[in-house]
């Protein structure tokens, strides 16, 4: 039977009257590639939040990797990896000094630190602006390097908010590629996205949330045998189908915008 | 325009649960306006006392200091107005005239530029009230005036935006208006030094510039145009419309090739080899500590802003022991009491990096959360650095004051252990009002503080006290006869106040674990 490495269970966060996530139970197991999606708003990066200690839930319980995030986060936190959505990158540390900087906060010492964060920079062709600011990088270059310091640590699962949005295709074959690595060497992969094609591509399992609950879940395969579309031929449902199918799909043109 | 700048006005003051910071905002934009109003009184007073006395030649002191206050203060107060970056503006379909004429309205509708014309028209009636026979011209000549000012203002903007539109660009700009802000007070140091000592006396070459370019700059030439009888006032009239002329051709050049595109990017040498340098160790810290300590230090070193302000401190009283008839003064009176007041000015320059630590964090506040350690490292770590900063700066001028003034081991001592206490009582409560106000600090900004104007207060209420201590227990050491005093005072304020500094690091800690999505939405994280 394979091991469970993230387990939730009747999560909840409230701000104020809105209720962002309600009831969540969630179980990922090792080495899935698990794609959380939902239109937004829908609460993504609360959950994700939530599982990565920026975020604390109303109620519910997180286990990570057997762990309670409520009583052992330091120890969670030490063999998992994260890009959050604002990224949370020291962006007056040049790329080469922010991912030393973050190898050494996750307890690497100074030369593998220095040795990885080398490999990384450039396996990430980022190469080449080492030295510059990261405040002074593009957007897709920032990303990269989230993701760099994600993984400097060697972690085990791997929390992504978002890492395709407003990644150029070369960026995004770099991250995919480093995405797949990290699954073939025994990782986990938890990611939010709106691209439905990538999740397609890369996701084994799917989670699709919706006005803050768990509304499908299941390995692809499972959703298209779960989702009826009505008018459909027989050939098999792409992701965005089911997920349309799942939140309710889009207006008719006709009913918008009638003047463009 | 106006609903604009109103509208980013009253969006710029929305912020959740700033209720204090607001309050005081609102004060200082009362107080703001009194003092505009109280100006416009000063400006009549002066200008009619002028003419009353015969001086009217000296009107055009009044104008250059519009002049000033109208080019300067726009950028100076950038950030407390929220601007609009008129390279954005064109981007909208309007033709280039429309362009031109909401970026004249943009710049009038600026509150300096709004003060600058009460100002005006406060001199206009004052000229009107003295020599009503010079009204009219006065109104030419002061409309012309506004024009030009109105003109050259657009123009300094206009690149001043350039600058802005890179980082560096921008930092630079803020530099070099501390350093323009500073250098006044130190010049001002310096020639009163050399005025007490009675040796200071302008040049006649310079004295001799300087009423030539009073002649011939446009306030000169706009008090001349109107003072003046004619055919003597045509000059003076003549150079002003030149003037005026000259700066809207230029505003015209500029702002057409903003129109048409002009983008200026940030330049950056590539590194032919890569190199990653595995970073320091420092001794008695663990390597997370280091790593922190080090980063912390990565950000003071890029913050020149900071560095300016740490070093001021130290260049004063440096200059007040080594330099001219201050020496005398501070070296032949008290020199313990120079050691005191360096003490004293480098602790109230603490405020601007411990009493907001996450500031120049910004997004990188999440990263803290994410990483592997308890908080409290963070804190303390911030705290090694910055308090290790102002340490060094402390033993360097006291070493050199000591090697110079007669100061006892005893005072040196007494300073030395009064210095610590404060500062780690100042660093504990800089703790505290990090994570109850924190603001996101934007060094590209002038108005962009390093601290919440909730936590200077609060830094006051701290030192104001504590100062008011140290002064009632140097009394009583001198009363008693018991020089020894303050030390043995000082030495029991040190141990509360790491007791103190203990116990608030670790609510600090627990109030940010508590309170993570407010502090994160102040810092923009």
């Amino acid at each position: 039977m394979a091991e469970t490495v993230l387990q939730t269970h009747a999560l909840r966060r409230t701000f104020g009257p809105l209720v962002a996530v309600e009831s969540l139970d969630l179980i990922v197991e090792k080495q899935q590639f698990y794609g959380f999606l939902g239109p937004n708003g829908a609460g993504k990066s609360t959950t994700i939040k939530m599982l990565t200690g920026l975020l604390r839930p109303t109620s519910g319980d997180v286990r990570i990797l057997g762990r309670s995030l409520a009583t052992e986060s330091v120890e969670i936190k030490r063999r998992i990896g994260v890009v959050p959505e604002g990224l949370a990158l020291f962006e007056r540390l040049t790329g080469a000094q922010l991912l030393n900087f973050v190898g050494r906060m996750y307890g690497l010492d100074r030369a593998r630190a220095a040795e990885r964060s080398a490999e990384l920079l450039e396996f990430m062709d980022l190469k080449d602006s080492a030295d510059k600011l990261v405040a002074d990088y593009s957007h897709g270059m920032k990303k990269k390097t989230a993701l760099a310091a994600a993984v400097i640590h060697g972690p085990e699962i791997l929390f992504l908010d978002e890492p395709f949005e407003g990644v150029d295709a070369i960026a995004a074959t770099t991250l995919k590629r480093l995405l797949q690595r990290f699954i073939s060497h025994g990782g986990t992969v938890f990611l939010t996205s709106h691209v439905l094609e990538v999740v397609e591509r890369l996701c084994t399992h799917i989670g699709i949330i919706q006005n803050g609950r768990l509304v499908a879940s299941g390995s692809l395969e499972e959703l298209r045998t779960g989702v009826k579309v009505a008018g459909h031929d027989h050939s098999p449902l792409t992701l965005e189908e089911i997920f349309l199918q799942v939140v309710g799909g889009a207006k008719q043109d006709a009913e918008v915008l009638s003047w463009l | 325009m106006l609903t604009l700048r109103w509208r980013l006005f009253v969006n710029s003051l929305r912020r959740p649960n700033r209720g204090a910071e607001l309050g005081l905002q609102a004060l200082w934009i009362i107080l703001g306006s009194m003092l505009v109003l109280l100006l416009c009184a000063a400006f009549f007073g002066a200008a009619l006392t002028m003419f009353q006395s015969e001086r009217a030649d000296f009107l055009d002191l009044l104008l250059l200091a519009l002049f000033l206050i109208w080019q300067l203060a726009p950028i100076l107060l950038e950030g407390y107005s929220p601007g609009l970056n008129f390279r954005e503006v064109a981007r909208y379909p309007i033709a280039f005239r429309t362009y031109f004429l909401l970026n004249l309205a943009y710049g009038l509708s600026d509150p300096a530029a709004i003060a600058c014309l009460l100002w005006l028209f406060s001199v206009w009636l004052a000229v009107f009230m003295a020599r009503p026979d010079l009204a009219l011209a006065a109104a030419l000549a002061f409309l012309l005036f506004a024009l030009f000012n109105l003109f050259c203002n657009r123009i300094v903007v206009g690149l001043f935006e350039r600058f802005q539109s890179t980082r560096k660009g921008r930092e630079r700009m803020v530099l070099l208006m501390l350093v323009l802000l500073l250098l006044p007070q130190l010049l001002q140091f310096a020639t009163g030094a050399w005025a007490r000592g009675g040796t200071f006396r302008l040049p006649p070459w310079l004295i001799d510039a300087i009423n030539l370019v009073r002649e011939y700059f446009p306030p000169g030439l706009a008090t001349h145009a109107f003072l003046y009888a004619w055919p003597a006032a045509f000059s003076p009239f003549a150079g002003l419309l030149l003037c005026a002329a000259l700066f809207l051709l230029l505003l015209l050049r500029q702002l057409r090739s903003v129109f048409q595109g002009e983008i200026y990017a940030e330049t950056y040498k590539v590194q032919r080899e890569l190199k990653v340098y595995p970073g320091l160790k420092v001794p008695a810290l663990d390597e997370v500590t280091s790593a922190i300590v080090e980063k912390e230090l990565r950000y003071v070193r890029q913050n020149s802003r900071l560095l300016l302000q740490l070093i001021y401190p130290p260049i004063i009283f440096l200059l007040l022991a080594f330099y001219g008839p201050g020496r005398r003064m501070s070296f032949a009176g008290n020199p313990a009491g120079l050691l005191i007041g360096l003490a004293s000015f480098l602790l109230l320059s603490l405020p601007n990096m411990a009493y907001n630590v996450f500031g120049l964090d910004k997004e990188g506040f999440g990263r803290w959360l994410l990483s592997p350690m308890p908080l409290r490292k963070v804190f303390l770590a911030k705290n090694i650095t910055h308090g290790g900063i102002l340490a060094l700066l402390y033993f360097v001028v006291t070493l050199a004051l000591a090697a110079a003034a007669p100061i006892s081991l005893l005072q040196i001592a007494t300073v030395t252990v009064g210095f610590f206490a404060v500062l780690i009582i100042q660093l504990a409560a800089g703790n505290m009002v990090s994570v109850h106000w924190p603001k996101r600090i934007d060094l590209t900004q002038m108005a962009s503080r390093m601290a919440s104007t909730a936590a200077g207060f609060t830094s006051l209420l701290v030192i104001l006290p504590l100062g008011a201590f140290w002064a009632a227990a140097g009394f009583a050491a001198w009363y008693w006869r018991l020089p020894w005093l303050p030390l043995a005072i000082g030495l029991a304020i040190l141990a509360a106040g790491l007791k103190l500094y203990s116990h608030l690091l670790d609510r600090a800690a627990a109030y940010t674990y508590a309170h993570i999505e407010e502090i994160a939405g102040n810092l923009g994280a």
